[in-house]
């Protein structure tokens, strides 16, 4: 089966990218949820347990989406987050741009073409999964983001 | 305090968006979040942004007008909107048609300039306003040969990355600025290798096609907002519309439509 290919959407009318097709689909059991991911990279797909158990039919607690984004560069920059009573929304510069709804029950990201599989995998699904349970509590983010960071730069 | 807005920033800004989440990214250390469902703006902003009027000005006011605009009851177009004789009409034409040229054309003329890029058009009662943010008009190099004051000036790069010379039209003398106007009538301009102007009525079905066709995409999550944009257009596309189709320089355009509105439209009037 072809890989999709992440860097070939092009739509002059899409300036934000809002329309990258996700056609990546897999349902995840993350503690107690059963999350749906869907993505336009395969290596975004977490390495998690699969929620077997559950079909699409059956719905889903969360979804994620994730869009490995062809056209923003770089390293992961420094954490920030903008919060509200319904979001909470990380930045980590241009490589990272993550907004968790809660009331929505979704999780939107961009991840940039630079973010390797390991950092991915090790730091940000971990950091993802934080942010997917604890609603509009930046701090404890931010100091589990510190030392994360520590670790992945082991 | 950090250097005002510049066009550093601009050149560096980001912008991406999932579903109803909007998220701006605005070197150096700026980082702004729409929510366009909830109609709302989170940022966290540098000290030296907060504090800079022309920040304010020229990038974050325009760039939320533009992201959270529909959201909120005012549809951005990609056209110009000027006024003769207290009656506006917008000039729209795809990138490079000469949109900017002809509205600095049209102004040093005396027709009363709201805007030259993007018109904000929204809703009072039944009529149409459309407005504009006093924003620079953005002139590219090559006009130069029909303003040659501009060779007193420097060009920059602008959001989309071209160089353009700037007008502040607060400061131009002989510029009569407005900050809306009721467009009661449509131009589109094309150009054409053949010197000369004309103007070609065109039906309400092209005025309808030609926004819809050109408007940014929205998500289906924004259901009110692609309604309140499609009635807009719709209410846009019973006025008059011509199409102007010129070989000409700008001077001698903003002329031709002077003189069309003179004698032909008012005349119908």
């Amino acid at each position: 089966m072809p890989l999709h290919n992440f860097s070939t959407y092009a739509d002059p009318l899409d300036l934000l990218r809002r329309f990258v097709p996700t056609p990546l689909k897999a349902i995840y059991r993350i503690a107690s949820l059963c999350v749906m991911v869907q993505t336009n990279d395969f290596a975004l797909l977490p390495t998690l347990l699969l929620g077997a158990d559950r079909d699409a039919a059956a719905g889903w607690d969360l979804e994620w989406k994730l869009v490995r984004d062809a056209d923003s560069g770089g390293p992961l920059g420094t954490p920030r987050f903008v919060t509200s009573e319904a979001l909470t929304v990380l930045e980590m510069g241009t490589a990272c741009i993550v907004g968790m709804d809660h009331e929505r029950r979704e999780l939107l990201a961009f991840i940039g073409r630079d973010v390797d599989a390991r950092t991915y995998q090790e730091f940000l699904v971990p950091f993802l999964c934080r942010m997917m349970n604890e609603r509009s509590t930046a701090n404890s983010i931010t100091n589990f983001a510190d030392r994360s960071a520590v670790r992945s730069n082991d | 305090m950090d250097r005002p807005a510049d066009n550093h920033a601009l050149r560096s800004a980001h912008f991406r968006g999932i579903r109803h989440l909007v998220f701006v990214t605005l070197p150096p250390n700026n980082f702004i979040v729409y929510d366009l469902l909830r109609k709302q703006v989170h940022a966290v902003l540098s000290d030296g942004a907060a504090r800079d009027i022309s920040f304010w000005n020229k990038l974050l006011l325009p760039i939320t007008i533009g992201v959270l605009g529909t959201a909120v009851g005012v549809v951005p177009l990609h056209c110009a909107c000027l006024e003769r004789n207290g009656a506006g009409f917008l000039l729209a034409g795809v990138s490079g048609a000469g949109k900017s040229t002809l509205s600095a054309a049209l102004a040093e003329l005396g027709f009363a300039f709201i805007s030259d890029d993007w018109t904000y058009v929204s809703r009072e009662h039944s009529t149409l306003v459309g407005h504009g943010l006093c924003s620079p008009i953005k002139l590219l190099p090559d006009a130069v040969r029909f303003f040659p004051y501009l060779q007193q000036l420097a060009p920059a790069p602008t959001l989309n990355g071209e160089l353009a010379y700037e007008i502040d039209p607060i400061r131009s003398a002989g510029i009569t600025l407005k900050t809306f106007s009721h467009p009661q009538r449509l131009f589109f301009l094309e150009r054409t290798p053949n010197p000369g102007s004309e103007f070609i009525v065109c039906p309400s079905g092209y005025v309808k096609a030609y926004f819809e066709e050109n408007a940014e995409r929205l998500p289906d999550e924004l259901p009110a907002a692609k309604q309140f944009r499609a009635s807009v257009i719709h209410s846009l596309s019973v006025h008059p519309a011509w199409i102007l189709r010129t070989g000409n320089g700008p001077q001698k355009t903003a002329e031709a439509i002077n003189h069309f509105l003179s004698e032909a439209v008012d005349a119908i009037a």
